[in-house]
């Protein structure tokens, strides 16, 4: 695990990219908010799980600027365990994960895919977001995530979703989808904080080349939506590799454009330039999130829209 | 030294698809959570009922459902309800997601005749409904299902 004493070095590399590098090594140190996302397909009634978490001494503030997402106080304050939860009526989630979603728009009648769905924040959130009407397939590779995804499903009692279980480089053609979400996976430097449980995947897993595998995934997508459709790439880090570059890596080999997209958090343009590399210059359309700015966790994302 | 296998869940190469359900069958089941609910049957437009041997699952109603039928998959929709012998029995899971819209059949629990029907799974309760599946409801909030039988409250929460 990347001890905080190290983040400075770690993240050295980003100096020019961060804005306000000092402040966002600060921000580090602090832990991160805790936040819920209110799913009315089963409490249309908000009052109900604002006052049931009143009574166990939890104050919850609506979001500005993200309906449906309540901040909490205190925030190791254990979401899991309350009614609220086993009934499906939350979901814990940062706000900045909610940005791909947000940048999909999904509607009532779209055939949407979910590459990389499990545990299935964003599967979720897409189901509420077209009044659970659109016709989503959420997928992912591995069997254990799989099952998760499903529990959060049956949870909170979503019926627009089929589950599958397909590598995605390799989900099978036939679909015509109007729009692909690759919330792909990835080194998860966005997540790092002081007293972070997890690990950073780029240490963890030297071998595993995740840019590789993110084409992979972003090629897929784009081949599965129809001419026309949207497809949104995300992660959860800053590493240029897996981020411009592998958008990139699409925009020179398929006809493709980045769509700009309003986002209700602070952001910056993608870079159009690392390490010497000139990249597309449509890339300036992604967006970067960063913690110091977002108070959550830092994240990529672009729209992409498919031209032929 | 002989590799050790590594265990894979294979997906079965024939799995199918739930079978959408005949108008008749459709009807059959909305007709019942009308009747023992008063739940409209309306609630349920734009949506499809699929079925497996003995469950019912509500999946989005979508114009021509043959290309995904060529998807293996592991889950289709929520699972609505259940066919017991001969009855028809509404699952937790549904109820917790349209009960609110019912008018009958329910019983409202106090927090703790609810714990105590979760612990002891069947208490004696009297109750001005029905025989039958009830809705466990608690503070306004919808839990699931039950059996109101002989004065007696069974649950059927998971």
């Amino acid at each position: 695990m990347l001890k905080l004493s190290e983040a400075p070095a770690y993240f050295e590399r980003y100096r020019d990219i961060i804005p306000d590098f000092e402040r966002f090594l600060e921000h580090l140190k602090e832990p991160l908010p805790l936040y819920f996302r209110l799913n009315e397909l089963k409490c249309p009634d908000p009052e109900i799980v604002l006052k049931g978490l009143a009574r166990q001494g939890v104050k919850a503030e609506l979001v500005s600027g993200l309906p449906r997402f309540y901040r909490v106080e205190p925030r190791d304050f254990p979401l899991g365990s309350t009614e609220e939860y086993y009934l499906g009526y939350i979901y814990p989630m940062t706000t900045s994960s909610a940005l791909p979603v947000i940048a999909l728009e999904p509607r009532p009648g779209e055939y949407i895919l979910d590459l990389c769905a499990a545990p299935g924040s964003k599967t979720t959130q897409m189901a509420q977001a077209s009044q659970d009407k659109a016709v989503i397939v959420a997928n992912d590779r591995r069997l254990d995530r799989l099952t998760a995804l499903v529990a959060n499903l049956k949870r909170l009692g979503v019926a627009s979703v089929a589950t599958t279980l397909y590598r995605g480089e390799t989900f099978p053609f036939g679909i015509p989808f109007d729009k692909v979400l690759v919330d792909a996976p990835c080194s998860g430097e966005g997540r790092y904080r002081q007293g972070y449980e997890g690990e950073l995947l780029y240490q963890k897993e030297g071998h595993t080349n995740l840019p590789a595998i993110q084409k992979g995934l972003l090629v897929r997508a784009f081949d599965l939506v129809k001419v026309g459709g949207i497809v949104v790439y995300s992660t959860c880090t800053f590493n240029p590799e897996e981020n411009e570059l592998v958008v990139d890596y699409l925009l020179r080999k398929r006809q493709a454009e980045i769509l700009l997209c309003e986002y209700p958090l602070p952001c910056h343009p993608g870079i159009t330039e690392w390490e010497g590399k000139i990249l597309h210059p449509g890339l300036a359309n992604a967006r970067r999130f960063y913690p110091h700015e977002t108070q959550s966790v830092g994240f990529f994302v672009a729209k992409i829209k498919r031209l032929m | 030294m002989p590799r050790k296998k590594k265990r894979v869940k294979k997906i079965h190469k024939e799995a199918k698809w739930p079978r959408v359900t005949s108008f008749e069958e459709r009807d059959e089941v909305l007709s019942f959570w009308e009747e023992r609910f008063g739940i409209p049957k309306e609630a349920f437009e734009g949506y499809l009922l699929l079925s497996t041997s003995k469950n019912y699952w509500l999946f989005v109603e979508l114009p021509d459902i043959k290309p995904l039928q060529g998807l293996k998959v592991q889950t289709v929709g929520l699972l609505f309800t259940r066919r017991v012998s001969h009855w028809l029995k509404p699952t937790s899971t549904a109820l917790q997601r349209f009960g609110h819209l019912a008018q009958k059949n329910i019983i409202d629990l106090s927090p703790a005749e609810l714990d105590r029907l979760r612990r002891e799974r069947k208490i004696p309760f009297s109750a001005e409904v029905e025989e039958g599946y009830v809705i466990l409801r608690c503070e306004g909030k919808v839990w699931g299902c039950g059996l109101y039988v002989k004065k007696s409250l069974i649950s059927f929460l998971p």
